[in-house]
């Protein structure tokens, strides 16, 4: 069962849109698995959207410069609403294709918040593969990390968060063990050491590179950048 | 801006009823312009939204026209989405929340270099895909097979089987979505059914 889910405040961001894709994903991909966060979800958009578009609300909130409301009026309304209706275009939602990613010869179904996510090449080190999603974020990475049965990451901690969202297969690491739909928000006071005994495929996001922090796994840092 | 739109006090709800949201008449006003392209329809809810979209988006963007663009990218998919909004799913607020803040999302995205990638659709679907409807749709979707021969058909069968069977559409909604003659999509629904019947039975054997 999923026991790690998204805090509150990071619902409410993605709601509101004013996460990074990457976050945004994630939290996508999570509510697509969990029935509790995707009816918050509901609930927040549903309460945002009335909020929105609630006259008295946006008086009282908005910053209601003089500018702004001059542009209200500048704005030719009528024209707008003219060149709209003129288009007879209909937009038909596709049926969903779905498509699937390889990991040593296993077959994984990519979840739809990333179906047009550009994905890098597959690059190998021991039991982990990962394929870094191409988001240009800067600094914050974006990845699927897949860990063949008796992989894992060298103990470690990193200076920004790292998220993990399990797609697929458990990991465990101190704190215990982890499902498929997981969400596991990590900060720079966690230090951690995941292990899969059976295998697992993860959706990661980390904004800075691993911190190595165990004796001769120091010799990895060089490498903490390439996992995440 | 990062407006914390749900601080708003609890009791703002309760003030008067008279600011309150006219939800079954923007319901009415989206079905319509789904249905019949009612252009009066949309000029009510170009009205309603538009005015508070730019506000909005006002906060989001620091360039007037980029501020426009969000009103006018909105507004135009209002008009070429509606027959994706299901009412029983959501009020018209929720729907158009959506598609206004994809658009603000996929333009900010352009705009920070990040890229033109229109993702928002995919982390926030603008079409309800929801439990019952859902199953059925994916059990469509299950059979390869049937997808395979669907897009082989002609493009215009392809548009009347997929309008009809994957966006559950009516023959009537979908020959004023398509702009035909009633009796056309009926003969084009009918003529694709014979050529799936005989395609999938063939592939079954
Ligand atoms: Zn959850």
């Amino acid at each position: 069962m999923i026991n790690h889910h998204p805090k509150f405040e990071l619902i409410q961001a993605f709601v509101n849109g004013d996460l990074p894709a990457s976050l945004s994903a994630g939290v996508a991909i999570h509510a697509d698995m969990c029935p509790v966060c995707q009816q918050t979800i509901a609930q927040i958009t549903e309460q945002v959207a009335e909020a929105s578009f609630e006259e008295e609300y946006l008086d009282r909130f908005i910053v209601d410069d003089i500018e702004a409301l001059d542009a209200v009026a500048v704005i030719d309304f009528d024209h707008m609403i003219d060149d709209i209706v003129e288009s007879s275009d209909i937009s038909v939602a596709l049926p969903k294709v779905e498509k699937t990613i390889s990991f040593n010869d296993k077959t994984y179904t990519i979840p739809t918040a990333l179906s047009n996510m550009e994905l890098g090449k597959h690059a190998h080190i021991g039991k982990l593969t990962r394929s870094r999603i191409q988001l240009n974020e800067n600094e914050i990475h974006t990845s699927l990390l897949h860990i063949q049965p008796g992989g894992g990451v060298p103990e470690h901690t990193h200076k920004g968060f790292e998220l993990t969202v399990l797609l697929e297969g458990s990991f465990h690491d101190e704190s215990g063990e982890y499902v498929k739909g997981d969400f596991i928000m990590l900060d720079s006071s966690h230090q951690h050491h995941p292990i899969s005994t059976n295998g697992c495929l993860c959706y990661t996001v980390a904004n800075d590179a691993l911190h190595f922090t165990q004796g001769i796994n120091k010799l990895l840092n060089p490498i903490g950048s390439f996992i995440y | 801006m990062q407006t914390n739109l749900l601080s708003r006090p609890t009791s703002a709800k309760s003030t008067s009823m008279s600011d309150k949201i006219n939800h079954p008449q923007l319901c009415q006003w989206l079905e319509s312009v789904a249905t019949n392209r009612d252009k009066v329809a949309f000029t009510h809810l170009f009205h309603f939204f538009a005015p508070k979209i730019l506000r909005i988006a006002r906060g989001k963007f620091p360039n007037e026209a980029q501020a426009n663009e969000v009103v006018q990218d909105t507004m135009s998919n209002v008009w070429r989405k509606a027959h994706l909004f299901n009412q029983d799913k959501g009020a018209a607020t929720t729907w158009v929340y959506t598609v206004m803040r994809n658009v603000t999302f996929d333009m900010l995205r352009k705009i920070q270099g990040n890229k033109e990638d229109n993702l928002s659709d995919d982390i926030w679907p603008v079409a309800e895909k929801m439990s019952c409807e859902d199953e059925v749709f994916e059990d469509h979707l299950a059979n390869e097979n049937l997808l395979d021969v669907i897009e082989a058909l002609p493009q215009a069968q392809q548009d009347v089987v997929k309008g009809f069977y994957f966006r559950e559409m009516s023959q009537e909604q979908l020959a004023v979505h398509l702009n035909l003659p009633l009796g056309t999509v009926k003969s084009r629904l009918r003529l694709a059914l014979g050529k799936l019947k005989v395609q999938l039975g063939e592939q079954h054997d």
